[in-house]
């Protein structure tokens, strides 16, 4: 790790946002090198596209630069503050796709092909969840993505969503049960061909 | 023969999540770069001290600056009251020390008091 660095090893998220907001960048280029890959794996995840999920981490980031002077240490974890608003900025933008292509052009399911290698299946399950998660209300989808695509908990879900951890339950199962439904129609295409 | 209009079954929508999840993608110089300067532009500054203005400054500005502003004026201003009513109504321990100092008054008469014309020579 860089040597200006080596000062705030330990420090806590909430404690490198305060000092930048005192006027010390160094303690929020640190602060970026250490949420900035999740959070742009986050994006990525929801999204499939490299350079939309960039645009969205550096959104959030501008955001947390903005929101630093305010900033109470204790109140809230900076971290969940990302997950949250790279949540929305991810929904915002699936939302727009939604509306810009369509549900049933997003759901036509591409030809048959009988052998496809297992990088294009990967590659097609994650624009087939990207789409499923478009077609899907954005509290759900949000909930969906922190629990099976992120590997959160409930309880900080609900806490990131601001929602109670019984909200969270019946929003991923719901949400589940729809993304099963969306994607059946492209289950050829996912690598799934059960006799 | 495979059920294409089936729902995926809890397993395949697994298989589907454990594609997606991954290792987090390396950001990549430009991208961190890009990151960094934004933290350069927003990074936040103590308000600047602005000198204030030199003002003009006047004769009566500067008189009154030279007598030490409204305190200096206030203090000469009841050095002055002071001075004028001990003037007018000097206090009687103030004639005493006056005599004291001037010794008692002394009247001199050059010519005797029942000649007021100095006929008599």
């Amino acid at each position: 790790m860089d040597m200006a660095f080596d000062q705030y090893a330990g420090a806590p998220d909430g404690a490198l946002l305060i000092a930048f907001a005192n006027g010390d960048q160094t303690a929020a280029r640190l602060l970026t090198v250490r949420l900035a890959p999740r959070a742009l794996g986050q994006a990525m995840r929801m999204l499939s596209d490299r350079a939309e999920s960039e645009d969205v981490v550096q959104e959030a980031l501008l955001r947390l630069w903005k929101v630093a002077p305010d900033w109470r240490q204790g109140e809230a974890q900076v971290s969940t503050w990302l997950y949250r608003v790279v949540a929305n900025l991810c929904t915002d933008r699936l939302r727009r796709r939604r509306r810009s292509v369509g549900l049933d052009e997003i759901a036509e399911p591409e030809d048959d092909v009988p052998s496809v290698s297992e990088q294009m299946v990967a590659s097609a399950r994650m624009q087939a969840l990207t789409d499923a998660l478009a077609a899907l209300p954005d509290r759900q989808a949000q909930a969906v993505a922190l629990r099976h695509l992120e590997g959160l908990g409930n309880p900080e879900i609900a806490e990131i969503m601001e929602i109670s951890v019984e909200a969270v339950e019946s929003l991923t199962a719901r949400g589940k049960r729809a993304l099963a439904a969306i994607l059946a129609e492209r289950k050829a295409e996912l690598g799934f061909s059960d006799d | 023969m495979t059920d294409l209009n089936k729902e995926l079954s809890d397993l395949e929508l697994d298989a589907v999540f454990a594609t997606v999840r991954g290792a987090e993608p390396d950001l990549g110089d430009d991208f961190m770069a890009r990151l960094f300067a934004d933290i350069d532009a927003q990074v936040p500054v103590a308000a600047p001290i602005v000198p204030s203005k030199p003002a003009r400054i006047g004769l009566i500005a500067s008189l009154f600056a030279a007598l030490g502003g409204w305190a200096g004026l206030g203090g000469l201003t009841a050095a002055t009251a002071a001075g004028l009513w001990i003037g007018i109504s000097p206090p009687t321990a103030l004639d005493s020390v006056s005599s004291v100092i001037w010794g008692d008054s002394l009247t001199l008469s050059v010519v005797a008091a029942d000649d007021v014309l100095g006929l008599e020579g």
